[in-house]
């Protein structure tokens, strides 16, 4: 599962799982690995283990099988645990869990214990003026707005030059604006500091805008890692395709290499290797509609989005398709359209597997 | 108020209480204070020759025990309360929730007995020394209990639940992320724990040892039985001993001011290191299991503090009753002494909260300077020493109204002085709880204030003023200096021929007042306890 580069392997999970108790898993079979300066997103609904994914690689949890190891070197088996301490990762916590008795100076010299005082000093200046905190340095945590005191983990989690720096749903404490804010400097403090990192979220939108890679996690599996494009035209099961966007499915049935659908034919996915009773999963984007009288499609709402506005089109046969238009384009309720399906790719589902997986 | 205006703004209500209220504030404070007051006058006008005396005698001597003293409880405190606290919020082994609730029985022995059992455990060829000689050779003695070693070992173990139940519950409440991203920065265990943990909780073991010395350095029981010279006890002799009041007053001053010092110096702190939690939502430790052999060690450490400061004494005091009973020593005497100490705890209970009502409404309701005044005013009986409030309502009331002298009505007064403030303060916490509000729809109802207040606010905080009424009873049962300063001759009370008896040595005839002190004390602190922890 290891995107095919030139550049050294930092972080590797090989069929992971972990359980709270004995008996329940909280993780499953996970494996996926990162090299140098990717950014990497673990992204789920809450409960999926994503969180626990991220705790056992920074070492507060122990894995139950499989292994977990950094630059080449194992750090979570069965038969061995390498104290967090001594795993060289960095972890920004989603209350940043700043020290409240220490200055924002003495938080991000925190982990660098070992150095020598003018190292010290040096590291924490680089560290300040790189997260633009230069000014603050004597303030205490409380003294901060949100987005300072998450730059001032950030620079706290970078001192001491990790291996991997961990983020834990690093934007879930800050308000919408400064979000959009913050998701452009730490993307920028990244790249430039070739840093490795692996956040998590469950926002696909905040995973689509950060990540080179993408792990979708659903009830402890991991169901899809993949760059953020593939995962959106290409999801492997219809719980990627609904989680990562608006996604509808329309039943189909595959007839000479051909699916055939009520809006359609479609050619099979070269990959299919199931039934011929099959749904096709349409993005809003794929879909556009036209006024037409005789059309099979009525106008049921309507949500407009500023740059868009996304038709939801009820099918003579029932079934329920958005498309989305440009904001310009305006149709009203309960008129009818008809519709036209551009898709660069097919994306087919088993229909019986796919009624039984639904979780939506 | 102006009922015929329909447009008067509701809020003006809530400053519209009946100034009579004021009134009878200000005299309760203005009564509550005077013993104090009345106390720093005389020593401030005394003969400059006793003070002297004083300061070239006994001053210096009083300040080093004093002083040293709280600062070996500290010590052990420390070291007793966080390590407790931590074994028992961090991991979970067989017993450990049971241990929890066993650690705070020691509050329930009151100082004076837990100092007479010792005083019998550890005498020259006592149960303790037999033990420690049979381990270290025939030649080894143990420290005799009438030392500075014998003082801070007994207040220790009898103060150190203040310490662990403040750092358990700030240990139980951490932000566990402290101390993981610590160790993702390379921090081991200990240096996390010495870097992070601690630090944080400082506040919460200030407080702890706070009150832990107040209590120490306040102590008249356990420090006269183990004849050990602090100013509490020199005070006491003072009065008894040399039946010289006015050295008495001036030790008094002395030991006040020292106790204001100390009191703003633990607020100005607490203020400057008042830490934040940067959110809400946060992560709490969750205990560990341990292996058996460390839940052994573990079970072992808390057995040994139990045992020492609750366990021992008490498995003593019921054997010891046992045998007084057996021989008949509990008779029609020993009755009476319960009711004595019953009907009086009982009468200073009732006025305790009586006069409190005015005074924590004040504090509730009114913002205003005089009633600050009023209730800052009523708090002074806080740091008053028993002894010292004694004292106090003695002189006072040998100055001004001597036929009182003598009779029961001057121990009243100085239980009032001494135990209001404990009782104000859960009843002003109880109606704080109480949202205005109701009191005003009622107002706005047409209900005159003093319906409201048997309407409404009664019923809604009987149960707070239960409490303090529960809590004020228990301190006067277990109330030892003002009671053997003041009592009428012949008016002895439970804790009174404890430690008569005790300073006789006569173990046998001290066991069943004080194992009945106790009895009555565990459920009162265990019904605190609970409180405190929901």
């Amino acid at each position: 599962m290891t995107p095919p580069d030139d550049k050294p392997i930092v972080l590797a999970l090989q069929n992971v799982s972990c359980s709270y108790e004995a008996g329940t898993r909280a993780l499953e079979e996970i494996s996926f690995s990162a090299r140098k300066g990717d950014i990497i997103c673990l992204l789920g609904p809450s409960g999926c283990g994503k969180t626990t994914t991220l705790r056992a690689i920074a070492g507060f949890e122990p894995v139950a099988s499989g292994e977990i190891s950094l630059n080449g070197a194992i750090v979570s088996a069965t038969d061995r645990h390498v104290p967090p301490e001594r795993r060289r990762v960095g972890m920004v916590f989603q209350d940043y869990a700043l020290f409240p008795h220490l200055t924002v100076r003495d938080n991000v010299g925190f982990g660098l214990a070992y150095a020598t005082a003018d190292d010290r000093r040096s590291r924490i200046d680089e560290m300040l003026s790189l997260t633009g905190l230069s000014e603050l340095a004597r303030r205490y945590p409380h003294a901060l707005s949100g987005g300072q005191q998450q730059r001032a983990a950030l620079a706290r989690a970078l001192a001491p030059q990790p291996v991997l720096l961990l983020l834990d749903e690093p934007f879930s404490n800050l308000d919408p604006d400064t979000t959009e804010r913050m998701r452009v400097e730490l993307l920028h403090l990244l790249k430039t500091t070739q840093t490795t990192a692996v956040f998590v979220t469950h926002d696909h939108e905040e995973a689509f805008a950060m990540a080179d890679y993408v792990a979708v996690l659903n009830n402890g599996k991991l169901e899809q890692y993949s760059a953020p494009e593939t995962m959106y035209h290409l999801p492997v099961s219809p719980f990627v395709a609904e989680f990562v966007g608006q996604a509808d499915f329309i039943p189909g049935t595959i007839r000479d290499s051909v699916v055939v659908t009520q809006l359609g034919e479609f050619p099979v996915p070269k990959a299919y290797r199931g039934d011929s009773e099959v749904v096709v999963m349409i993005r809003p984007d794929d879909v556009h509609i036209r006024e037409n009288r005789d059309g099979d499609g009525t106008v049921a709402s309507r949500q407009f989005r500023g740059s868009e506005i996304i038709y939801g089109i009820r099918l003579d046969s029932g079934d329920f398709v958005h498309s989305s238009e440009a904001s310009t384009r305006f149709f009203p309720l309960d008129s009818k359209v008809e519709l036209k399906v551009i898709a660069t790719h097919t994306v087919v589902f088993d229909r019986k597997a796919w009624t039984t997986q639904r979780v939506f | 108020m102006d009922s015929a205006n329909p447009f008067l703004p509701l809020s003006s209500l809530r400053f519209r209480f009946p100034s009579p209220l004021v009134l009878l504030g200000f005299c309760l404070a203005i009564a509550l204070m005077l013993p104090l007051l009345y106390v720093a006058f005389s020593a401030m006008t005394a003969d400059p020759a006793v003070w002297r005396r004083l300061w070239a005698t006994r001053v210096p001597e009083l300040f080093l025990n004093t002083f040293s003293l709280s600062l070996g409880v500290a010590v052990i405190n420390l070291t007793l309360g966080v390590s407790l606290a931590w074994i028992l919020t961090r991991y979970t082994f067989v017993g450990s929730k049971i241990w929890d609730w066993l650690l705070i029985l020691p509050l329930s022995i009151p100082s004076y007995v837990l100092a007479y059992t010792y005083t019998y455990l550890l005498k020259r060829g006592g149960t303790l020394e037999q033990v420690w000689q049979t381990i270290a050779g025939p030649e080894a003695v143990f420290f005799s209990p009438f030392s500075f070693a014998g003082a801070v070992l007994v207040l220790a173990l009898n103060t150190f639940p203040f310490v662990y139940l403040l750092a358990r519950s700030a240990l139980k409440n951490f932000n566990i992320s402290f101390e993981e991203v610590a160790r993702t920065t390379g921090a081991d265990r200990v240096t996390t724990f010495f870097r992070v943990s601690l630090p944080l909780i400082r506040p919460s073991l200030i407080a702890g040892l706070f009150l832990a010395i107040l209590y120490v350095a306040s102590d008249f029981g356990a420090v006269s039985l183990l004849r050990f010279q602090t100013f509490t006890y020199a005070v006491y002799q003072q009065m008894t001993g040399r039946f010289d009041n006015t050295a008495a007053t001036c030790l008094s001053l002395i030991l006040v001011a020292c106790a204001f010092v100390f009191l703003f110096g633990e607020r100005w702190f607490r203020q400057r290191s008042r830490f934040y939690q940067t959110t809400s939502r946060y992560r709490k430790p969750v205990p560990q299991p341990c292996r058996p052999l460390t839940a052994l060690l573990f079970t072992g450490y808390l057995l040994l503090v139990f045992g020492a400061a609750f366990g021992l004494p008490v498995l003593l005091l019921i054997q010891w009753t046992v045998k007084a009973a057996s021989a008949g020593e509990i008779s029609h005497v020993f009755i009476g002494y319960v009711w004595n100490s019953i009907s009086l705890s009982g009468i200073t209970a009732t006025a305790a909260v009586i006069c409190g009502i005015p005074l924590a409404y004040l504090a509730c309701r009114r913002q205003t300077w005089a009633s600050t005044f009023c209730v800052q005013g009523a708090y002074t009986g806080y740091i008053l020493p028993g002894p010292v409030a004694a004292l106090a309502v003695l002189v006072l009331v040998s100055q001004t109204v001597p036929q009182l002298y003598g009779t029961i009505l001057v121990l009243l007064m100085a239980y009032l002085v001494h135990f209001l403030p404990a009782a104000l303060q859960g009843m002003e916490s109880t109606l704080q709880q109480l949202t205005p509000n109701l009191e005003e729809a009622a107002r706005s109802l047409g209900a005159r204030s003093l319906r409201t207040f048997f309407h409404v606010t009664l019923p809604l905080v009987r149960g707070g003023f239960l409490s303090a009424w529960i809590l004020v009873f228990v301190q006067c049962m277990k109330e030892l200096p003002a009671s053997l300063l003041l009592r009428p001759v012949g008016f002895d009370t439970l804790a009174v021929r404890i430690w008569l008896e005790a300073s006789e040595e006569l173990y046998q005839l001290a066991a069943p007042p004080a194992l009945l002190i106790v009895v009555i004390t565990i459920p009162v602190v265990l019904l605190l306890m609970r409180k405190d922890r929901t």
